[in-house]
C-alpha cells in the first residue's frame, strides 16, 4: 500500500447565501494513494464538486473553509498563499472539465492553448514546447496532431475536444489528475475510449488520478479506490470490490440498487430512493441519511454516526451497517413479462412507412457560388417506424443520429423534406398548423431539458393549465385541473405557486409530464425524459410515465441515448445511426442477442457498475462521421469491427427476420 | 482551461434569492438612490406644478421684468416679467408628457417590431432591419428640420419624431433577444401544445425580453427631453407662450446679455433630470445585465 499522495481531514466548507450559510461539507476525510485512480461518487448536491474545487483552491467567492486541511505531497493546500496555489495548480495538479465545449478557449488554437499551458518553463523554447505538445496530442489519440494541433477547438468533434482536454490537462505532467464527470457530456461509445485513455495514461504516465463522477459504471471501470458521498458527507470509502461488491453503508446500497444497468430482470418498476437530499442550512443532528434510510432507529436520529474502520481500508459511516454481500447477479439471459402484449391486428397508433428530413447548409447562391451542388444535409433518412396502442418504443442512438429530429418532424415542429407520418391511419405530415392543432391534443411531447422547456416567467399552475387555455378548454376550472394534474404526477400543490428555476430537475420533469398528460393524448414522444436526473429520481420517473401508460393506455416513443433505462421501460427499439434505422425488433431480444455491430457495439458500451466486469478495451474505435460527407457504402463500415469491403462499396438493405426484426447489414451477427 | 467553478457548487448562485439580492444591491448603490431621488423630484414638481408654483406661468408682470434671483422670484424673471421658476416647473409637465409618451409608445412599438422581427421569417426580419437602420442613419435634427418645414411645428409633431428616431433602438434590443430565445426549448414546448405565434410572442417571449428594454428606457428619458428642448430651442418644438425648457433656454439666450441667470436657470432642471435618468437606468443596467455590471459601482 503507498503513502497516501493527497490526503483530505476534517474538510468543512460553508457557502454564505442571503438566507444563511449552506454547509456544503462537513468533515470530509478520505486518502488517495499514490499512483491509483480515486473515485469521488455521489448524486448531485453530495457535494463531490465542492471536494474537486477545494483542492484547487477554486472554491466561489461566496464559500468559507471552515475546518480542515488538504494534503497533498504532505503540504497543505490550505495554508498556501495565492502564488503558491497557482504555481501548483497546472503544474503539480491539473483538471480534466466536464464540459469540453466550455472549458476551452475558443478563439486559441490548440497550439497556443497548450503553449501557454507551458509558460512557467522557461527553460523550453517556443519551438520544444510545440514538440512537446504535438506528443501530447498524439498521446490521446489524435489522428495528425502536428497539423490538427493548428485548429480551433471548434474543428475538433466532442469526442476529439475531450481528448484534447485530456492532453492539455496531462501536459505540464502533472502529478495529480482531477477529472470532474470527464465522460458526462459524451457518447456511450466515447464515453469508453475516454475512460479507457485516462486509465491507461495516468498508468504510463505514473499521474494519481482523482475523478469525480456520478456514474457508477464509469466508477467501476475506472477507480482502484471510491469515496462514496451524500448531502456533504463522506458516507462510505474503501476499494472498489469491496465497495461494490460488500457496500456497508445504506445509501451506498440503495444507490446500487437503482443503476438500471445493475437490474439484470426486466422489470417496470426500477427502484428509487424515497424523500429528498436534507437542508443543507440546517442539516440535521443525527445521521445525514437517517431520515431516508429503511432501517433508521431514534439512535440514528439522535446520533451522528463516525466512521468505523473495517478490513484494512473499507471505512464506513453508520451505526448498523449492512453485511450481506451486493454482489450483482452474473448477467443472464433476462425474462420478458409483458404485462399488455400491445394488440397487433389494429391500424397502429403512429406510423411513419419512411420520412426525411434535410437541413439546408447553405443558401442557394453561396452553393452556387462555392460549386456546391446538395447543399442540404440528411438529418433523418428514410426512416420509418410504427408505434402500437398501449406500447413503448424505444428509439436510441448517440447524439447525431437524428433521434430529436425525427421526433420532431414527427410532431410537425420540424418540417419533413419527404415521406409520410399517419396517426391511426390518417396522413399528417406537413399540415398546416390549424389543422394540425386539433391532433396536438392527442399528441404529447416532454422535452430533453426538463427545467428548459418550461417557460421561466410561468408558475407551475400556469403552465399546467396551459394546453387548456390553448386548447379552448376555458369553461374548465383551470385550478381544479392544475390541482388534479399535480396529483397525478406526485407533485406536491404547494409546488403550484412556484417557477421553473425553483424546481428540482425531478419536480421539473413531473411538470412536464402533467403538462404532456393534461389533454388525454394517445401518443407522447419523451425526448430523453431521464437526461440530468439522479439515479435515485430518474426510477421515479419512469415509474410514474410507466403507471399512467397501465391506467391509461399511452403509447410512448421514448427518445434516448441510455440504454440500461431504455431496456427495462420499452417493449420494442428502434436503434438509429447517422439518420438512418439500422435495427428494430423487441427489446429483450435485442438485448439478448444484437443483430447489427452497432446495436452490440452500443449494448456493451455502457461501463458496467461492477468491477469484476471491467472490458479490456473499448467496444468501438473512431467518431461518427460527419453527415456532411456520408460513407458511400455503410453508414457504419468506417467504425464496424467486421467492415468487408462490400460494407465500404455498397449500402446494405433493410432485411426482415423470421421473428420480426429488421437489420441493415450485409453481415449480421444473427 | 476555463471553467466558472461557481457553477457546480451549491449556494453559489441560487435564482430563488436573485431577486432578494438585486433589490438589496439596488437599494445599496449609492448612484442608484441618488438618480431615483432625482426622478422623483423630476415627476412630483411636473405632476403638482399648478399647486407648487408661486406665479401663473404666463401672468406678465412687465415692471419687475428680467430680474435676477430674488425672494419674490427664486430664478427671476424673463423678459416679460413672468417668474421664471414658475415656468420651469410648468415646462417640466411637457417634458414630462413628451418622456412618457415618447418613451412608453416607442417602448412597446419597437418591441413588438422587434419580436416579430425576431421570430419571424428571415425575409421580414431583412425588411425591417433594413427599416430600423435607414432611421438609424438618418439624424434626428436634420429629420425634424425637414418635417416641420413640411408640416410647422408643434408638440405633437415633437412627440412623433421623438418616437419615430427612439423606435430602432428599442427594436433592435427586442430582435436580439427574441433571436437568442427563438430555439430555446421552452418556446418549442410551446409549439408542441398547439400555441399559436401571437400567444407565444405575448405570454413567452415577451416577459423575457421586456426587462433590458426598460433599462434602456430610463436611459432614453433624458434624450427624449433634451431633444425636446432642443427642437423648441430652435423654435421646431413647442410654440410660445407654453413654457418648456427648451423655450425658456431660448427666450434666456436672447436676453443674455441683460439677465445671463436665466439661462442657467432653465438649464439646471435639464441637466438634474439627465444625470438622474442616466443614473437610475446605469445602475438598473448594472445589476440587470451581468455582462455589464461587473466591477462597476
Amino acid at each position: 500500500m503507498n503513502a497516501p499522495h493527497l490526503d483530505i481531514r476534517g474538510l468543512t466548507v460553508d457557502f454564505t447565501t442571503p438566507t444563511g450559510p449552506v454547509h456544503a461539507l462537513r468533515d470530509v476525510s478520505f486518502a488517495v494513494p499514490q499512483n491509483s485512480v480515486t473515485g469521488i461518487v455521489g448524486e448531485s448536491g453530495s457535494g463531490k464538486s465542492t471536494v474537486l474545487w477545494s483542492i484547487l483552491g477554486l472554491l466561489s467567492a461566496n464559500a468559507r473553509v471552515r475546518r480542515g486541511e488538504i494534503l497533498f505531497e504532505g503540504e497543505d493546500m490550505l495554508r498556501k498563499g495565492t502564488d503558491a496555489l497557482r504555481a501548483a495548480r497546472g503544474q503539480d495538479m491539473s483538471v480534466v472539465f466536464q464540459n469540453p465545449m466550455a472549458s476551452q478557449i475558443p478563439v486559441l488554437t490548440y497550439a497556443t492553448q497548450m503553449r501557454d499551458i507551458l509558460y512557467r518553463k522557461r527553460d523550453l523554447s517556443a519551438a520544444d514546447k510545440r514538440t512537446l505538445a504535438v506528443e501530447m496530442m498524439e498521446r490521446v489519440g489524435i489522428p495528425d496532431p502536428a497539423r490538427r494541433i493548428d485548429q480551433y477547438p471548434h474543428h475538433f468533434s466532442g469526442g476529439m475536444r475531450q481528448r484534447a482536454g485530456i492532453a492539455m490537462a496531462l501536459l505540464p505532467r502533472p502529478r495529480l489528475l482531477l477529472a470532474d464527470e470527464p465522460t458526462t457530456a459524451l457518447d456511450v461509445t466515447m464515453e469508453a475510449q475516454v475512460i479507457h485513455l485516462i486509465r491507461d495514461l495516468a498508468t504510463e504516465l505514473e499521474t494519481t488520478v482523482l475523478v469525480v463522477s456520478h456514474n457508477l459504471g464509469l466508477i467501476a471501470e475506472m477507480c482502484d479506490h471510491v469515496v462514496v458521498m451524500y448531502a456533504g458527507e463522506v458516507v462510505e470509502a474503501g476499494p472498489v470490490r469491496e465497495l461494490f461488491h460488500n457496500a456497508r453503508h445504506p445509501y451506498t446500497r440503495a444507490l446500487l440498487d437503482c443503476d438500471p444497468a445493475r437490474i439484470t430482470r426486466k422489470t417496470r418498476h426500477l427502484p428509487v430512493i424515497e424523500g429528498s437530499l436534507p437542508d443543507l442550512s440546517a442539516p440535521p443532528k443525527g445521521c445525514i441519511f437517517a431520515a431516508r434510510c429503511p432501517k433508521a432507529t431514534l439512535h440514528c436520529e439522535a446520533e451522528a454516526p463516525s466512521a468505523q474502520v473495517s478490513g484494512g481500508r473499507h471505512s464506513v459511516r453508520c451505526h448498523f451497517p449492512v453485511t450481506e454481500k451486493s454482489v450483482p447477479d452474473a448477467p443472464r439471459i433476462l425474462d420478458a413479462p409483458h404485462a399488455t402484449p400491445p394488440d397487433a391486428g389494429d391500424i397502429p397508433l403512429l406510423e411513419v412507412p419512411y420520412l426525411n428530413v434535410r437541413f439546408r447548409t447553405m443558401g442557394p447562391i453561396r452553393a452556387r457560388l462555392n460549386g456546391v451542388a446538395d447543399p442540404f444535409v440528411d438529418a433523418v433518412l428514410d426512416v420509418g417506424l410504427t408505434v402500437r396502442r398501449g406500447e413503448t418504443l424505444g428509439l436510441v442512438g448517440e447524439s447525431g443520429s437524428g433521434k430529436t429530429t425525427l421526433g420532431r418532424a414527427i410532431l410537425n415542429l420540424t418540417r419533413a423534406s419527404a415521406g409520410s407520418v399517419r396517426f391511426e391511419g390518417r396522413e399528417v405530415r406537413n399540415l398546416p398548423e390549424r389543422a394540425f392543432k386539433p391532433l396536438r391534443r392527442d399528441m404529447a411531447m416532454m422535452f430533453q431539458d426538463a427545467i428548459g422547456s418550461l417557460s421561466p416567467r410561468k408558475t407551475v399552475r400556469a403552465l399546467i393549465a396551459e394546453p387548456f387555455v390553448i386548447h379552448g378548454a376555458q369553461d374548465r376550472d383551470l385550478d381544479r385541473e392544475a390541482e388534479r394534474l399535480a396529483d397525478l404526477v406526485q407533485l406536491p400543490r404547494a409546488f403550484l405557486g412556484r417557477y421553473p428555476h425553483e424546481l428540482s430537475g425531478g419536480q421539473a420533469r413531473r411538470v412536464g409530464v402533467a403538462r404532456a398528460l393534461a389533454l388525454n393524448p394517445k401518443l407522447i414522444i419523451a425526448d430523453e425524459p431521464t437526461a440530468g436526473l439522479d439515479v435515485s429520481v430518474q426510477g421515479d420517473i419512469l415509474n410514474l410515465m410507466a403507471e399512467l401508460q397501465r391506467e391509461k393506455g399511452l403509447s410512448y416513443l421514448l427518445i434516448t441515448h441510455n440504454l440500461p433505462v431504455v431496456r427495462h421501460v420499452s417493449d420494442r427499439l428502434a436503434i438509429m445511426y447517422m439518420g438512418r434505422i439500422v435495427e428494430t425488433g423487441e427489446a429483450e431480444a435485442i438485448f439478448n442477442q444484437p443483430g447489427h455491430p452497432y446495436t452490440e457495439a452500443l449494448v456493451r458500451g455502457v461501463p458496467q457498475p461492477d468491477p469484476d466486469q471491467r472490458r479490456t478495451a473499448p467496444p468501438l474505435r473512431g467518431e461518427v462521421p460527419s453527415l456532411m460527407n456520408r460513407p458511400r457504402g455503410c453508414d457504419f463500415a468506417a467504425r464496424c469491427p467486421f467492415a468487408k469491403d462490400e460494407c465500404r462499396q455498397i449500402k446494405p438493405s433493410q432485411s426482415t427476420r423470421a421473428d420480426g426484426r429488421v437489420i441493415a447489414c450485409h453481415f449480421p451477427l444473427i | 482551461m476555463l471553467s466558472d467553478p461557481s457553477a457546480s457548487q451549491p449556494g453559489a448562485g441560487r435564482p430563488r434569492q436573485r431577486s432578494n439580492v438585486r433589490l438589496g444591491q439596488f437599494l445599496g448603490s449609492p448612484k442608484a438612490m441618488l438618480g431615483l431621488t432625482v426622478v422623483i423630484l423630476f415627476i412630483s414638481s411636473a405632476v403638482f406644478a399648478p399647486v407648487l408654483a408661486p406665479y401663473d406661468p404666463n401672468a406678465l408682470d412687465i415692471p419687475s421684468r428680467l430680474s435676477g434671483p430674488t425672494w419674490a422670484h427664486w430664478a427671476g424673471t424673463d423678459q416679460l416679467g413672468r417668474d421664471t421658476f414658475s415656468r420651469l416647473l410648468f415646462g417640466g409637465r411637457v417634458a414630462l408628457k413628451i418622456a412618457v409618451i415618447g418613451v412608453s409608445v416607442a417602448l412597446s412599438t419597437g418591441l413588438i417590431l422587434g419580436m416579430i422581427a425576431g421570430y419571424g421569417p428571415k425575409w421580414l426580419d431583412n425588411l425591417l432591419l433594413l427599416a430600423f437602420d435607414t432611421v438609424l442613419a438618418f439624424p434626428t435634427i436634420v429629420l425634424a428640420l425637414a418635417t416641420v418645414a413640411l408640416v410647422g411645428p408643434s408638440l405633437e409633431l415633437v412627440l412623433i419624431i421623438v418616437i419615430v428616431s427612439t423606435v430602432p433602438g428599442y427594436a433592435r434590443m427586442a430582435r436580439t433577444a427574441t433571436l437568442a430565445l427563438k430555439n430555446d426549448e421552452f418556446i418549442l414546448a410551446e409549439r408542441s401544445l398547439g400555441a399559436s405565434t401571437p400567444r407565444i410572442l405575448a405570454h413567452h417571449v415577451l416577459p423575457n425580453v421586456v426587462g433590458p428594454l426598460l433599462i434602456l428606457a430610463a436611459m432614453d428619458v433624458p434624450v427624449v427631453v433634451t431633444i425636446e428642448a432642443g427642437l423648441s430651442f430652435l423654435g421646431l418644438g413647442v410654440l410660445p407662450p407654453t413654457a418648456s425648457w427648451g423655450t425658456i433656454l431660448n427666450e434666456g439666450y436672447l436676453v443674455i446679455n441683460d439677465a445671463p441667470f436665466m439661462v442657467v436657470a432653465a438649464g439646471i432642471p435639464l441637466v438634474l433630470t439627465t444625470l438622474g435618468f442616466t443614473f437610475l437606468g446605469e445602475a438598473l443596467r448594472d445589476i440587470f445585465d451581468p455582462r455589464m455590471g461587473r466591477g462597476r459601482a
